[in-house]
């Protein structure tokens, strides 16, 4: 029996053979398919936007960038590859990259300082999970996330929640430079392993 | 650069953390090492997993009217178009519909005869088009440095656009192409290699007239080429073979033998 589970409104098979819903949703727009873009939006654009607003906190920001990313979602659909990786992390990163151009434009490093990314450092687990819109799949990164040698994890949440650019984390925690590229490198492949990703 | 300085950088490109030096370097590097793409693709999808941490917001009702009324006028990039043939027609078209005007002016028949045989030529190849992907991913015999800098800054804008043409022999050649960066490059593969004492030369076509963007060699069949000069919109790409060196004339003295509009 076939459990359907519901991940941001898209019906995924729960015995891990899933198509990729939204990769097919990303071939069609690539055609063309204004129906396809409003049906990526419906499913994606409350998860993205709730991570451009975790990187922004601007809300007004936050609704322009939302916009902007989908509207590259639109023009460059074509680059996708789905034999290259998974739709939802492709939207996701486009939606990461504006939102952290857009952070590093439009605010110096003295105002970030009290920017989400930085108050996440001390977060638990707990508190984290008691986030009701947090999914199967983001639990499981959390877990991941509070597995890490503090180090490693200080500067993965800086980078990716706060925007920070090395060179910032750097200055920010004390550390030479070459010492943040190596934290971030081992904690990704760490986050990689835990979460089971492979080449 | 080795693999492992190279995954120290994918780590901190994947989670966009990198200085913009950093960046250009690992942009670079993975242009020249598509073997490596695999890394970069294992690093994007543990960094996109980050993403499921974040709660879900509902965004207002406008943005979504907004991008559905956008998106009905907004061009794509058209990298999966299956047929160039109608714009190929139609840049044929607006060249003869002022004919009173050029011929007003000083005429010019040389050239916009060779124009109008350029897009013949265009309209009858079969073009294929590259398939996009989100990294650049390059024929592993690349060997020409400014060229391979000129592609990633290209392949790295938002507007980056490609076009391939099938060559009579089974090769294959694509221009890639960037309005915010005003370049482009010719990548042509299994291109045969020019007689003793002839060479390829590269020419903008614009308007009347084609502009000289340089001349190329080739190497085992293969050849990456930057276009000198500035590209200006509606431009298309062409080559001819032309006495080493270059045409004498700054004009092209034959047919082009390859053609593509970017247009």
């Amino acid at each position: 029996m076939l459990v359907e589970m519901v991940i941001d409104g898209m019906d995924v098979p729960e015995d891990g053979a899933t198509q990729d819903a939204v990769a097919e949703l990303l071939v069609r727009v690539a055609g063309g398919d204004q129906a396809a873009f409003a049906a990526l939006y419906d499913a994606l654009s409350a998860r993205a936007f709730g991570l451009i607003l975790r990187v922004l906190v601007n809300r007004a920001q936050s609704e322009e960038v939302l916009q902007e990313v989908f509207l590259e979602i639109w023009q460059s659909a074509s680059r996708f590859a789905p034999n290259r990786g998974q739709g939802r992390a492709w939207v996701m990163t486009i939606a990461h990259r504006r939102a952290v151009d857009r952070v590093r434009a439009s605010q110096s490093s003295a105002d970030r300082d009290v920017r989400a990314g930085f108050k996440d450092l001390g977060v638990a687990h707990d508190s984290v999970a008691e986030q009701v819109e947090l999914g199967i799949e983001g639990e499981k990164v959390v877990d991941a996330l509070s597995g890490l040698p503090e180090v490693q994890r200080e500067a993965l949440v800086l980078a990716y929640y706060g925007g920070y650019s090395q060179n910032e984390i750097a200055a920010l925690v004390g550390a030479p430079l070459g010492t943040v590229k190596t934290r971030m490198r081992d904690g990704l492949t760490r986050l990689r392993t835990a979460m089971g990703v492979t080449a | 650069m080795n693999e492992k300085d190279f995954a120290e950088l994918a780590a901190g490109a994947a989670l966009h953390s990198l200085s913009a030096d950093d960046e250009r370097r690992y942009r670079e590097t993975l242009a020249a090492h598509p073997e490596w793409q695999p890394l970069v693709e294992v690093d994007a999808a543990a960094a996109g997993l980050l993403a499921e941490t974040a709660e879900t917001v509902d965004p207002p009702a406008h943005i979504r009217s907004a991008l559905l009324a956008q998106i009905a006028v907004t061009p794509q990039n058209p990298e999966r178009e299956p047929d160039d043939a109608v714009p190929s027609a139609e840049a044929e078209t607006r060249a003869d519909a002022h004919p009173d005007e050029s011929a007003a002016a000083a005429p010019k028949p040389r050239p916009r005869r060779w124009v109008r045989a350029a897009f013949a030529l265009a309209a009858c190849l079969a073009v294929l088009v590259g398939v996009g992907i989100g990294a650049v991913t390059l024929n592993a015999q690349l060997n020409r440095p400014a060229s391979v800098v000129a592609l990633q800054e290209i392949e790295s804008a938002g507007d980056a656009e490609q076009a391939t043409v099938a060559l009579d022999d089974g090769g294959t050649a694509t221009a890639h192409w960037s309005a915010s960066v005003g370049k482009a490059v010719l990548v042509a593969d299994g291109i045969p290699t020019p007689a003793e004492g002839e060479t390829y030369e590269l020419w903008f076509v614009r308007g009347d007239a084609p502009v000289s963007a340089g001349v190329f060699d080739v190497d085992g069949g293969h050849a990456t080429a930057l276009l000198a000069g500035d590209m200006q919109a509606g431009d298309a790409i062409a080559v001819t073979v032309e006495q080493a060196g270059g045409s004498p004339t700054g004009q092209p003295t034959t047919d082009p033998v390859i053609v593509i509009p970017t247009a």
